[in-house]
């Protein structure tokens, strides 16, 4: 044995399915391994076939140097053994589905397991299969869509959109496998039109328990608005209108009801760029003013600010115990906070790899390390928070990348300014 | 002889009247041509004035009259005493002030040679003789006023003026008269008859020959006297007493009139208190030894000849300012032609010498003499001295006052500019669209929207968070600016297009404010038929857009909103008196506030709370009070080419920039000048900016750069603005046309040459 090689006893543990668990016993391995090196060391030790690419994490951080540095950088002593836990490390989603629209897409959102919808600047929200194909389009905004937000519903046939507008209303969208035009021509109609805002709506999340949403705009405000399916008229919050509208398209009319705001939340001093209905009672909001605010939706009391040094556009609540709060805007940094924390000012992390402005940051829905981010320089990327580089880096867009959002769990939906709407599937997230 | 007596006389006029002159307010001596006698004043005049004629005179005289020399030179001897008083004559006359005295004598001699023998021929004296004359002289008569001026004297016959009597020698005339005719000469008397009329008339003496009238002229007794005066060296005029008494005119003792009547008070003759109070003060601190008297500083006995030379810099305070040359070394011991033992080097040292360096090497080797006479000469001392003399001369002695100064003292102290965060650094948005160069750009209230002008002809709505194109509107003509209303209710945008301004309804309101909107844009005919009649603009209704078209006579440079959002003041340069018009939106009316405008008016500006109006013309700003109608303050940059400007919120400070590369800053409550003076681009500026809540302005040139300095205004006004330079923010391929800040955020936009806008963001 070279003397300067230096050796490092480390213990494998796993949380992975028993054929793929290594023995409980230390191991001495060189230090200068790196990622690479320990991934083929377990390998050689699974004896697996087709090799599979494995993660390392040392106290809650993925290894990203060798061990000898990361010794050093952790300040561990070399003579105890070090606990490594391995993960299957993720490989490259591939594109799965890429399709040109007309126009921009300003919203995409994968909540719903079949269709994934997004927004485009014409005004008309689609839902996309899997495939990459449109399989029906809901018409009635006059001006670009901004947010697309899908209500949780119990039963599987029937989807429940939101779509937010720069025409100052949002739409409630109602559709039903039965009701579903089977040809891209046929439309659906809105079943209400949710109209408060005075200037552009950037925002839109419905409530958990699939009644409410709450909708953020330029006039600085946040609305609140009840949705019922069924008894929305004998709510007293809600005045309904009624109107005949004859729609540009199809003959038939169609019964638009208008339904005005719950509530309003006021507190931001500039656009409410980013709104998120986490728990029944809490909403948080992201806002140009450089602040991240909390609200108890029954009080109506902004019960959390947490300020920044830029304007905020975008705002994912997940992560470890769904309760992080990572936001970006104006700056290409994705800042992560920790509400949960007294006094919270300072973010607890700060991911830096983008080269321009974020545009959206979501957290993946089960994990609470993965975190994806798309921004104006044409990239998305994949983060676990425990490391500092980004997991994955997918450049399929040519132009700024507008809206990106998980789907399926292991597939990323993106779309932007060229275009295009890429699906990347095969991502396996655990 | 008789000529040059009557030079003499007349020469002697002359002279007392320019003695008179002369000697103004002292004693005077006045002609003694009488204005009653004609031949006296025809006698003054006319005789050449000139002292070297004068003198030439004189020699002639002389060497013709030797008998009068003695008689002169005793007159010379003798006048001092009396002369002195006399006129005292200008330096020219000095010259030949012995001389005339001369003249004098022998004219004088002359005469009385003449009466002599005529007294002795008649028996009867006409005259008294010199000594009587002289004892007289006191109580001659005084006489009547006589005037010194030459109107009065009646003018010669002849009018030939100055010219040599050669001339008429051999005519029959010597000149003519005043009216023109020929002065005939008369008959002269020759020798015999002259000398019987002598011997017959007893006044004959007194005539002499009037050469330039051609007559004979009796002297006066007075001037006779007078003559003889001047001979003897006293005061040609009798009336003039040289030693009169003394009258205090002007004495103020023991007058009847004293300026105050009261008695004298009581203090004039008692002991001043004070004094004997002040004495008292003194000898008590005598006494407690408070005072010192000052005791002479004892001279020390004994003192070193030449001074102490080790110990100069005592002399001064501060040390003496030059540093002496060091003394040479006296010579001792070794230097002596007979040194003692000890000093003469033996042969050793001597080639140890040799051995050594030739600095370090002895300079002299005493040597041992039988006597002084042996010694030669010192071989050396040329070459010692001349090195003396060099380093005397060479070496600086002058003490150098150096001063060291840290040219970091010189830089004011600035914060760095990472302390005064937040400001524009980097550019993460391009607002990609036009395809010629954008103009003018400006932001919507809330910084949702943005619009550029460029000369496409196109005007550009952009969303600023993504940078996409929302609309277009084509202008169908050269677009130079786009303003938007500072009224978050009414989202109009007023584009000036060549002799246009296009009032364009921007859609992106609420309902309530959209509806008022189109009202607010929809043409009253009433009041466009009756704008077209007084023909200062139109309002129309736009042939393509929902919008009103103000049409000028001139093109319209640029647009400027009042902060209200209701009036509107427009540009056109080429406009004279109706260069800047004020526009009100909801009446559609428009008026012209100024009859005149002192220059060429670049750019106008609403202040931002006061109803001040800045007009800026290449030179100068001037700021008009629009509620009084008056000038209130010309601010004055020192520019020629003043090309844009920006005021801060607050309405107290301005920024100007200039074609010249310059950009000032001007605090209006602290003077019409710049505060500071900033040159900082390479070509000029194009537009300045203020942030509407940050401290932060910026101004962009047509070299491609914006920059962004920190701006800081105080409450407080006893401090100044901060003005810190912060960044240069490059991008651009050609020139920065304009600047504006997000209202909100403290990002920059900048419109280039290239077609693009630009985000800068912190």
């Amino acid at each position: 044995m070279d003397a300067k090689e230096k050796q490092v006893q480390v213990r494998f543990s796993t949380k992975l399915p028993p054929e793929l668990q290594v023995a409980n016993t230390p191991f001495s391995v060189p230090s200068h391994l790196t990622r690479y090196g320990l991934s083929e060391v377990i390998n050689a030790l699974l004896g697996l076939e087709k090799p599979k690419p494995f993660d390392f994490i040392v106290e809650g951080d993925l290894i990203r140097t060798s061990l000898e540095k990361l010794l050093l950088a952790k300040n561990l002593s070399a003579e105890t053994i070090l606990n490594i836990e391995y993960t299957p490390a993720l490989v490259p989603p591939q594109l799965q589905a890429s399709h040109k629209g007309e126009d921009w897409f300003s919203a995409v959102n994968g909540s719903n397991s079949r269709y994934v919808f997004t927004g485009s600047y014409d005004g008309i929200a689609r839902g996309w299969r899997a495939n990459g194909q449109c399989s029906f389009s809901l018409e009635g905004h006059n001006e670009a869509i901004t947010s697309v937000a899908v209500m949780p519903t119990e039963d599987e046939s029937t989807m429940e959109l939101l779509t937010a507008s720069k025409d100052r209303s949002l739409r409630f969208w109602q559709i039903t496998d039965q009701g579903l035009p089977d040809s891209l021509t046929k439309r659906a109609a809105a079943s209400k039109v949710l109209k408060g805002h005075s200037s552009s709506v950037q925002c839109v999340s419905a409530s958990p328990s699939g009644n409410e949403c709450c909708s953020g705009s330029w006039d600085s405000t946040i609305l609140l608005w009840h949705l019922s399916a069924k008894s929305s008229i004998d709510e007293e919050h809600t005045i309904i209108k009624r109107r005949k509208l004859d729609d540009y398209a199809t003959p038939n009319t169609f019964e638009e009801v208008e339904v005005a705001p719950r509530c309003t939340l006021k507190g931001h001093t500039q656009c409410v760029s980013s709104v998120e209905w986490v728990e029944a009672e809490t909403v948080f909001s992201a806002s140009w003013d450089h602040s991240l605010r909390g609200w108890n939706v029954e009080a109506e009391v902004n019960n959390l600010t947490i300020s920044c040094s830029k304007a905020l556009h975008c705002l994912s609540v997940g992560g470890e115990g769904s309760s992080l709060l990572a936001a970006a805007g104006a700056d290409p940094i994705i800042r992560i906070w920790d509400p949960r924390m007294p006094g919270t000012v300072a973010p607890i992390q700060q991911l830096t790899s983008h080269k321009s402005w974020i545009s959206v940051c979501k957290w993946h829905r089960r994990s609470p390390y993965h975190l994806l981010s798309a921004s104006h320089d044409g990239s998305v990327k994949v983060w676990d928070i425990r490391s500092k580089i980004p997991l994955q880096s997918l450049e399929g867009h040519k132009d700024k990348v507008m809206c990106a959002d998980w789907w399926k769990g292991d597939s990323i939906v993106s779309g932007g300014a060229d275009c295009q709407l890429q699906i990347y599937s095969n991502l396996r997230v655990n | 002889m008789q000529e040059k007596i009557m030079a003499i006389v007349s020469k002697r006029k002359d002279r007392s009247a320019k003695a008179a002159v002369s000697s103004a307010g002292k004693v005077q001596l006045r002609s003694g041509t009488g204005d009653s006698d004609a031949e006296e004043s025809d006698l003054s005049i006319q005789l050449p004035s000139d002292i070297e004629d004068y003198a030439s005179d004189i020699e002639n005289l002389e060497s013709e009259e030797d008998e009068g020399q003695g008689d002169a030179a005793a007159a010379a001897g003798d006048d001092d005493d009396e002369y002195e008083e006399g006129p005292s004559a200008g330096e020219d006359e000095d010259i030949a002030d012995g001389n005339l005295r001369d003249i004098d004598d022998a004219m004088l001699d002359f005469m009385q040679e003449h009466s002599a023998r005529v007294d002795n021929g008649t028996g009867s004296s006409a005259h008294p003789s010199d000594d009587e004359a002289s004892e007289r002289d006191g109580d001659l008569h005084p006489s009547a006023v006589e005037s010194d001026s030459s109107e009065d004297e009646i003018p010669s016959r002849n009018t030939v003026g100055d010219v040599p009597f050669v001339w008429y020698d051999n005519e029959e005339h010597i000149g003519y008269d005043i009216f023109g005719k020929k002065l005939r000469k008369k008959e002269r008397r020759n020798q015999l008859d002259s000398f019987l009329a002598r011997s017959d008339d007893l006044k004959d003496w007194r005539k002499v020959y009037d050469e330039y009238n051609d007559e004979e002229v009796q002297l006066t007794s007075e001037e006779i006297d007078m003559i003889r005066r001047i001979r003897q060296g006293r005061i040609p005029h009798a009336e003039v007493n040289p030693h009169e008494s003394y009258v205090d005119w002007f004495t103020w003792e023991d007058k009847g009139h004293p300026l105050s009547s009261a008695p004298e008070p009581k203090r004039r003759f008692i002991p001043s208190k004070w004094e004997a109070k002040k004495v008292v003060k003194l000898v008590r601190a005598l006494r407690k030894g408070w005072l010192k008297l000052e005791t002479p500083k004892e001279k020390p006995r004994f003192y070193m000849l030449w001074g102490d030379d080790l110990r100069i810099t005592e002399n001064t305070a501060n040390g003496l300012a030059y540093v002496p040359a060091p003394k040479t070394k006296l010579p001792g011991h070794e230097e002596s032609y007979n040194p003692p033992f000890e000093y003469i080097p033996t042969q050793e040292e001597v080639n140890s010498y040799q051995l050594m360096y030739e600095e370090d090497r002895p300079k002299f080797l005493p040597r041992k003499f039988d006597s002084l006479r042996m010694v030669p000469a010192y071989a050396d001392f040329i070459k010692e001295r001349f090195e003396r003399c060099l380093d005397l001369y060479l070496c600086p002695r002058s003490r150098k006052k150096r001063i060291n100064i840290d040219p970091e003292i010189l830089v004011p102290k600035l914060p760095k500019p990472k302390d005064l965060q937040p400001f524009p650094t980097v550019c993460f948005l391009e607002y990609r669209g036009h395809v010629g160069a954008i103009c003018s750009i400006s932001t919507e209230p809330s910084g949702q929207w943005l619009v550029s002008a460029s000369y496409d002809g196109t005007v550009r709505l952009w969303e600023v968070q993504t940078g996409r194109c929302c609309r277009v509107w084509n202008m169908n003509g050269r677009v130079h600016h786009v303003s938007w209303n500072p009224n978050p209710q009414l989202s109009i945008i007023a584009v000036s297009v060549e002799r246009e301004i296009v009032l364009l309804d921007t859609n992106v309101g609420d309902e309530a404010a959209q509806a008022n909107v189109s009202s607010l844009l929809t043409v009253k005919d009433s009041l466009s038929v009756a704008s077209e009649k007084d023909s200062l603009v139109t309002w129309t209704k736009h042939d393509l857009y929902q919008a009103i078209k103000i049409t000028h006579q001139q093109s319209v440079a640029s647009v400027s909103w009042h902060h209200k959002g209701d009036y509107f003041a427009s540009v056109s340069p080429e406009g004279h008196t109706r260069a800047v018009l004020v526009h009100q939106l909801s009446k559609q009316q428009t008026q012209n506030p100024f009859r005149k405008h002192h220059g060429h008016v670049v750019s106008v500006l609403f202040h931002p709370l006061r109803p001040f109006l800045f007009v800026a013309t290449k030179m100068h700003v001037r700021v008009y009070n629009l509620a009084k109608q008056q000038l209130s303050k010309k601010l004055m940059p020192g520019f020629h080419e003043l090309s844009t400007m920006a005021v801060h919120p607050s309405g107290d400070n301005l920024i100007v920039g200039s074609k010249e590369n310059k950009l000032c800053w001007f605090d209006m409550d602290l003077s019409v000048k710049p505060y500071k003076t900033l040159k900082n681009h390479e070509q000029d500026i194009s537009a300045v900016a203020f942030h509407n809540s940050y401290p932060l302005f910026a101004s962009c040139s047509l070299d491609g750069t914006a920059h962004v300095f920190h701006g800081m205004v105080y409450s407080d006004l006893l401090q100044n603005p901060l003005i810190v330079p912060l960044k240069i923010l490059h991008g651009h391929q050609k020139g920065v046309l304009d600047c504006k800040f997000h209202p909100q955020q403290p990002w920059l936009f900048t419109a280039g040459g290239d077609a693009i806008v630009r985000l800068y963001c912190n």
